[in-house]
């Protein structure tokens, strides 16, 4: 009886079953058999997102700002990131800082630059030197090269050369040969801090680099002092002129010009004393030294610290990748879990 | 009953197969399961939308959804027939919440009134009687019941749809079934 019950239950339910219209049926198979060709991406596009209601829009559009903004702060922070004040540059890290904080008004504004070290980009620098557009930086280089024996003469004429195109100035130059030690040409140097950059990296390319140093060191403090007080005394000496003229005694008149030409003498030094500061800041101090080495060419071990070179810049613009990748994928990731439990808890609820 | 189901035995394998052989392989166990598929796929999800031309929209993109994704189908993780409704009920289920209407799981009206020309005045009522009962049912009950009769899956797979377990499946199954019983009761 029950199961006769069932049947009939089972067959009505069946009988209710709705069936899909021929000619929809037809059209499926068409294009199931054509693969389900694409529209076009635009249009689907646009069918898809007249279909969502804009209630439904504000869950992608707050992860897409989100996304925009920690790409914004992101991109700040990488840019932004070497910025900060350092006093004195003698390490390679402070030399970067004080790069950063070069002045801009200088017509030979100073930059840095070592073998073997990236060079930052002309926009970063700029940008950067114009945030801090009253810094002064006085900045010094060594270099040591390595060049074969019979380019010693031509490697010194290109040096010389490259101070000249450079407009910068020979202090001082001698080329040493001793039968017991390699020939060496050492070069003082004096090249505007504008050209420093490029002037450094041409000499680099004379030769093997040996050895690399280059120091970089705030003097705006020093600078700024200097300046207020040569106008601290001049002010005093427009007193005293003043003074001066309205003496009407010998001996009132003695004591004024004794004290005026103490102020004349104070700012002698220091005009001298800012003068040597601009000139600090305008002109780089550099000294090369170019060795008659012969290097054997290029060995295994040269491979070997090229590759470990190479390998260690792959490994940091790994690291700089990572930084800005790994955050974002973690925040897709939040994301994309949110919104497939959204859209979980969406369905259920369309169903009940 | 599962006579829709007899209709798919093998094209779980076929696809299985399909995943790991050549492309054109896919294709043809993905024909396999269109073919087998395509009405019970309508009949669930018009059950679900209950409108014939979102049904139409909605079957025809749920296919076409599958068919993008054939080749990141993983058979240890369930049927093919059970994969193709999962999609199906989201696409159906996406459709009824842009509409923000609510699961109808009975057939549609037109298909309820009026009796067939050859059927008696009893069979009429019956179907009625049944449909209206259907109607009555809780959403997630009258789901049950088309997966299980319209689209012709068993438990197994209707608990991998659902996302529920197979013991949990068969239980509600039958606890609607019961309920559709009484309702019906002294009609069948």
């Amino acid at each position: 009886m029950d199961s006769s019950r069932d049947d009939r239950l089972t067959a009505t339910l069946e009988e209710l079953r709705p069936e899909p219209r021929p000619e929809f049926a037809a059209e499926l198979d068409r294009r199931a058999a054509a693969g389900f060709p694409r529209r076009s991406r635009l249009a689907a596009l646009r069918e898809r997102l007249q279909m969502v209601p804009p209630r439904e829009m504000l869950l992608p559009i707050g992860a897409a700002a989100a996304l925009l903004l920690v790409v914004a702060v992101a991109l700040t922070a990488t840019g932004g990131g070497s910025e900060g004040g350092s006093e004195d540059g003698a390490s390679s890290g402070g030399e970067v800082l004080n790069f950063l904080s070069m002045d801009v008004d200088e017509s030979a504004a100073p930059s840095r630059s070592t073998a073997g070290l990236g060079e930052p980009s002309a926009g970063r620098r700029d940008g950067a030197a114009t945030r801090a557009s009253n810094r002064k930086v006085e900045r010094s280089a060594e270099l040591d090269l390595a060049v074969p024996p019979d380019r010693l003469s031509d490697a010194a004429s290109e040096a010389l050369a490259i101070v000249q195109a450079s407009n910068g100035i020979v202090m001082r130059s001698s080329l040493e040969r001793d039968s017991d030690n390699p020939d060496v040409a050492f070069f003082e140097l004096l090249i505007p801090s504008g050209r420093a950059d490029e002037a450094l990296a041409e000499f680099s390319e004379l030769g093997d680099v040996l050895s690399s140093e280059d120091r970089t060191a705030d003097i705006t403090a020093p600078t700024v002092g200097t300046a207020e007080h040569l106008r601290e005394a001049r002010a005093r000496i427009e007193g005293l002129l003043s003074q001066l003229a309205a003496a009407s005694t010998e001996a009132e008149r003695e004591t004024v010009e004794a004290e005026l030409r103490g102020e004349r003498r104070q700012v002698a030094r220091l005009r001298a004393r800012l003068a040597d500061l601009k000139r600090s800041a305008n002109l780089s101090r550099f000294s090369v030294a170019i060795f008659g080495w012969d290097a054997g060419g290029w060995s295994i071990g040269d491979a070997i610290d090229d590759a470990g070179r190479v390998l260690s810049i792959a490994a940091a613009v790994a690291i700089v990748a990572l930084a800005v990748l790994v955050p974002l994928a973690l925040i897709a990731l939040l994301v994309l879990l949110a919104r497939r439990a959204w859209l979980r808890r969406a369905r259920a609820r369309a169903l009940s | 009953m599962d006579r829709r189901g007899a209709r798919s035995r093998g094209v779980n394998q076929a696809l299985v197969a399909a995943a790991e052989e050549a492309p054109r392989e896919a294709d043809l166990a993905f024909e396999r399961l269109y073919r087998s598929s395509r009405d019970d796929v309508y009949a669930y999800v018009a059950s679900l939308v209950r409108d014939a031309g979102a049904a139409e929209e909605v079957t025809a993109a749920a296919f076409e959804r599958a068919y993008r994704k054939r080749s990141r189908f993983d058979p240890s993780r369930g049927e093919a027939r059970a994969w193709l409704f999962g999609i199906a009920r989201n696409a159906a289920l996406d459709e009824l919440r842009r509409r923000g209407r609510r699961a109808e799981l009975a057939a549609e009206p037109a298909d309820l009134d009026g009796a067939r020309p050859d059927e008696s005045a009893a069979e009429a009522e019956r179907r009625l009687a049944v449909a209206a009962a259907l109607a009555r049912l809780e959403p997630g009950e009258r789901e049950l019941i088309a997966l299980k009769f319209f689209a012709g899956l068993g438990n197994r797979e209707i608990a991998d749809v659902v996302g529920v377990s197979e013991s949990n499946a068969g239980t509600r199954l039958h606890r609607a079934m019961a309920k559709l019983r009484e309702a019906c009761d002294g009609l069948l």
